[in-house]
């Protein structure tokens, strides 16, 4: 979270010779982080960013103890003061009003502290809380509401004040909400529950707080008040959280209470704020103190071996510095033995200091992180494993680069709407629970949909053919938990089948797989357009598709070219891969090549694999051309071992001639 | 009849220069070298006519012809070849390319940010991008109601099961597919987060770096995130840590880098950078692996320490110098004008 604050009130709570420009730059290197310092009039503002552990830290208070310690490691001498943990709290007794909060439920708040003030006479405040005010961001409003929102900024605990007339009874009740129910806010906007809210009811069953989001209109300080409610409490973080952004309220308030401020520092704050109404409005308590505080808190400590802090560190740090620094920032420190030390966490750091861990952290930060040295480690590992799959994936992706495609990464989110434009089924995707549009809702279960939809994008724009290849998990659901996630790879271009067939075939022979052949697809995935589809077939296994897509397809997402695509299941690509060369001697015998014309109604894949099987001297055919089922083709023989005389390659050919007799 | 040897070789030597003063092309002298040197050419025949009884003269006297021949085609032959058939050849016509394709600019970065990681001995691994709350969360020390497992902010495909918004999922993965440390790897994969704007995607990638053994302390992860940046920022970079916090590391910090453009100072001629805050510029966080992760991933945090950094991906590649996308978002265009640029 951001807090402002202005230098004039750190400087309350510190005593330090630097600059504010210094005291910025030198405090984010080891404890918050200044983001921005403005002069305005005669005070400086600071934008502070309040690491989420460190709520202690929200406030002008709270920067000026982690400042002074700080400061002081690093050689300033600062001093900080006015703690209000020191402030002496007065014990009121025999005094004419009384109130109760009964809770309905004990997980709302750990700590409710409450007093009331009479005689309250409202009007402006000071000029200097007003400035004050203004400058962190907050409206000034009177005298009386001015005084709690003072104190957020100078004690990082929130306050609230109730005008005490206009509550029906004096008996409160703390209670969740209930769906349905409303309130009214300070801000005039009337806020419908989702339940489960606190909120303050007043005995007559009017709402009269959104308990640590905002105060309600019903109970309003205001010109006319005379007695006040003043309540100092700390909620159950994790409700604050949730009212406060189903309603998308992130008052200071509830930014403050989600992280859970230090339940010690409700009594402090109640006192201060007791003073500043006794001076600024002459109000004078007229109960005494309410303290709701079910479960106090006990002392934690945390046993430090401070070899091991120099291990984990890796510098040496001698024992009276890490002890003065623990010290510095309200750890109570005890010797045990030689080497260890007793850490006794301040009640503001309680629920952030758990662990040793967590003593390593404030210890190294205040030593200064930038005077820890750069070291590389010395890690003796094992060799690893080549990864097949990464380096197939970079050769693929190398590969169609080099032969002008252009690679795009799609997200793998898709909409229903692509999915059924392209015949597939949104049931069998995975669908996310809470979306964010309708645009980003399934899980891709190819990346063909989403490649048809950069060729239609690119219509008009950039001039054809359009190459373009993703390569990228697809997420298929499975009766486990976790789907499988398979890589995939597609690529597509407006060039024709032939001359993408071609880039195909030469990708997999670059990446060294096992023979491979192409036959019509019987059963392809349901965006192509069967009989112009083949599957790709190595090593037994279907490795992919190479195809056309169905017309209406093609004019449901309004692509106008006729696209051929080619889809690869890499992890099944991988596993039909020849890792290694190997080497076929070269003949030494000068090849045969012969033109020869077939007449058939076979595909061609079949013509050619007819011709290869009936010679082994048949070393290359290359397809030629076609012309009314007339099929030409030239032929290379070679033997390893002979010359060939016309009369065997005569032979032969005669051979494959009455195979297609 | 005998052959005047003389007048011949003199005829021969005539019809020869006769010839050569015609000829335009290499075929041409091609076609004289044959005339007059081939098999059956001129300079052959004369010798078959020699009696059997030679006459040393003779012989000699056509053993100098075919020498003589030898040498006028010789030399018709380089003067032929000094003039270049075509007087206005344009060496600046424009090239004729194959397509231009391209690789995208996340590639780029993924296969930078991999190889560097490489050089260091981290193994690169892929671990799931949708993942079990345990892997995601729990076994990561952030309980349940932590802001990180908001519905608000992540991605749900059911109640247990989210699309990773980080990759440290990778870390317990890596624990139990290693077992024993050392463990030194690199996880790159897609990650979510549900939300969308100039400065975010809704998907994006982040590389998870994850180093365990015997004795590691901050010092090593200082060590290994300035080898880093310099290596893919340049030398002139530095970095520096700042406390942070994160569930899953103790301490965690945030790394700066210091800003390309001023230099770390944070003011260009008087004024201030426009591109950093006061000199430096966010790269991401990291931390010391928190014990609890450790024991939750099968290892030991009494004999193991570690340290873990997950960066965005997009992030670095946007910030390196010199790029100037000025939206994030642009990196998740379709558009053939803007790929075909990488």
């Amino acid at each position: 979270m951001e807090i402002k604050i202005t230098d004039n009130s750190l400087r309350l709570f510190l005593e330090t010779p630097v600059s504010p420009e210094e005291l910025a730059q030198k405090i984010s290197l080891c404890g918050p982080t200044f983001d921005k310092i403005d002069k305005i009039d005669n005070d400086y503002v600071y934008d502070i960013e309040i690491i989420t552990n460190r709520i202690d830290t929200a406030s002008a208070q709270g920067i000026a103890r982690d400042s002074a310690a700080i400061l002081n490691q690093m050689g300033i001498k600062s001093t900080f003061k006015n703690d209000p943990y020191g402030e002496k709290v007065e014990n009121y007794s025999n005094l004419p009003k009384s109130f109760s909060f009964e809770f309905c439920q004990d997980n709302l708040s750990s700590r409710f502290v409450a007093v009331s003030l009479e005689n309250v006479n409202i009007k402006d405040s000071p000029e200097e809380t007003k400035q004050l005010l203004s400058l962190c961001g907050l409206r000034p409003i009177n005298n009386a509401v001015d005084i709690t929102n003072e104190l957020t900024i100078l004690y990082g605990m929130p306050s609230h004040i109730f005008d005490l007339d206009k509550l029906a009874s004096q008996k409160l009740t703390v209670r969740e909400s209930k769906k349905g129910e409303s309130i009214t806010t300070l801000d005039n906007k009337k806020n419908l529950l989702q339940g489960g809210d606190i909120v303050i009811e007043d005995g007559a069953g009017r709402i009269v707080d959104l308990c640590g989001v905002m105060g309600g209109i019903t109970a309003e300080v205001d010109k006319y008040t005379k007695n006040i409610l003043l309540v100092v409490p700390v909620y159950n973080p994790n409700k604050i959280r949730k009212t406060s952004i189903c309603l998308q309220n992130r008052s200071l308030a509830a930014q403050i209470y989600e992280k859970q401020p230090d339940l010690e520092l409700c009594l402090p704050v109640l006192t201060k704020a007791i003073k500043l109404f006794s001076e600024r409005s002459k109000a004078r308590v007229s109960s005494s103190i309410f303290d709701y505080y079910p479960n106090p808190q006990i002392n934690k400590e945390i046993i430090l071996n401070l070899d091991w802090v120099n291990s984990e560190i890796g510098v040496e740090i001698p024992n009276q510095e890490v002890i003065s620094i623990l010290e510095s920032l309200g750890f109570l420190i005890k010797k045990q033995g030689k080497n260890e030390i007793i850490c006794t966490v301040p009640s503001w750091r309680y629920f952030d200091i758990n662990i040793k861990e967590d003593l390593i952290e404030e210890i190294a930060r205040v030593y200064g992180y930038f005077k820890l040295p750069a070291k590389l480690p010395c890690v003796n590992l094992l060799p690893e494993q080549k990864n097949i799959l990464f380096k197939t994936e970079s050769k693929i992706k190398n590969y169609l680069f080099n032969q002008g495609f252009n690679e795009v990464y799609n997200s793998s989110l898709i909409s229903e709407n692509l999915i059924t434009k392209t015949e597939l089924h949104p049931a069998e995707h995975l669908k996310l629970e809470n979306a964010l549009s309708k645009d980003l809702e399934y899980l891709r279960l190819s990346l063909v949909p989403s490649l048809l939809q950069n060729i239609k994008n690119n219509q008009g724009k950039s001039d054809e053919p359009f190459s373009l290849f993703e390569l990228s998990n697809i997420y298929q659901p499975t009766k486990e938990k976790l789907p499988l996630e398979i890589s995939n790879s597609v690529f597509v271009s407006t060039i024709d089948y032939p001359h993408l067939k071609g880039t195909l075939e030469a990708l997999l022979l670059h990446l060294n797989i096992k023979p491979f052949v192409f036959q019509p697809a019987s059963n392809p995935p349901t965006y192509y357009q069967q009989g112009y589809t083949a599957e790709i077939i190595s090593d037994n296994k279907v490795q992919g598709f190479i195809g056309q897509i169905k017309p209406t397809i093609l004019h449901k997402i309004g692509i106008t070219s006729n696209p051929t695509v080619v889809e690869l299941n890499n992890v099944i690509l991988i596993d039909s891969i020849l890792e290694n060369f190997i080497y076929q001697p070269i003949s030494e015998y000068p090849e045969v090549i012969e033109q020869l014309t077939i007449s058939s109604n076979l595909p061609l894949g079949k013509i050619i694999e007819k011709i290869q099987s009936t010679s082994k001297i048949i070393n290359k055919i290359s397809y030629t051309n076609s012309y009314n089922g007339n099929h030409s083709f030239k032929i290379t023989f070679s033997s390893p071992i002979k010359n060939l005389t016309q009369l065997e390659v005569n032979e032969i050919k005669n051979r494959i001639l009455t195979l297609f007799n | 009849m005998a052959i005047n040897y003389k007048e011949t070789i003199r005829e021969v030597k005539k019809s020869l220069s006769r010839d050569l003063s015609k000829v335009k092309t290499a075929d041409d002298l091609e076609q004289i070298n044959i005339k007059y040197l081939g098999r059956q050419g001129e300079v052959n025949l004369l010798f078959k006519t020699l009696p059997i009884k030679d006459d040393s003269n003779i012989g000699k006297a056509i053993n100098e012809l075919k020498d003589y021949c030898k040498q006028e085609i010789t030399s018709r032959l380089n003067i032929l070849l000094e003039i270049k058939s075509d007087p206005i050849f344009d060496v600046t016509v424009p090239g004729i390319q194959p397509p231009k394709g391209s690789l995208h600019l996340i590639t780029h970065a993924i296969n930078e940010i991999e190889s560097i990681f490489s050089q260091l001995g981290f193994v690169r691994r892929r671990y799931p991008e949708v993942e079990t709350d345990w892997y995601y969360a729990e076994g990561l020390n952030i309980p349940k109601g932590h802001p990180a497992r908001d519905d608000q902010e992540t991605f749900y495909l059911s109640k247990e099961i989210v699309l990773t918004a980080h990759t440290s999922n990778g870390q317990l993965r890596e624990m139990e597919k290693v077992k024993n440390p050392p463990i030194k790897m690199v996880n790159i994969g897609k990650t979510y987060r549900r939300q969308a704007d100039t400065s975010h995607s809704a998907m994006f990638h982040q590389f998870e770096g994850l180093l365990i053994d015997k004795n590691i302390n901050i010092t090593h992860l200082i060590g290994v995130m300035d080898y880093f940046a310099k290596a893919y920022f340049g030398n002139d970079r530095e970095i520096r840590l700042r406390p942070h916090h994160f569930q899953f590391t103790e301490p965690s910090f945030e790394i700066d880098i210091s800003c390309g453009l001023c230099h770390g100072k944070g003011i260009i001629e008087k004024l201030p950078c426009k591109f950093c805050k006061s000199g430096w510029l966010e790269l991401g966080g990291s931390g010391m692996v928190h014990p609890n992760v450790l024991k939750n991933g099968g290892i030991d945090p009494k004999i193991f320490s570690g340290f873990a950094f997950g960066w965005g991906v997009e992030r670095v590649l946007m910030m390196k110098s010199g790029l100037n996308l000025p939206d994030l978002r642009l990196l998740y265009t379709d558009d053939l004008r803007f790929l075909k640029q990488f």
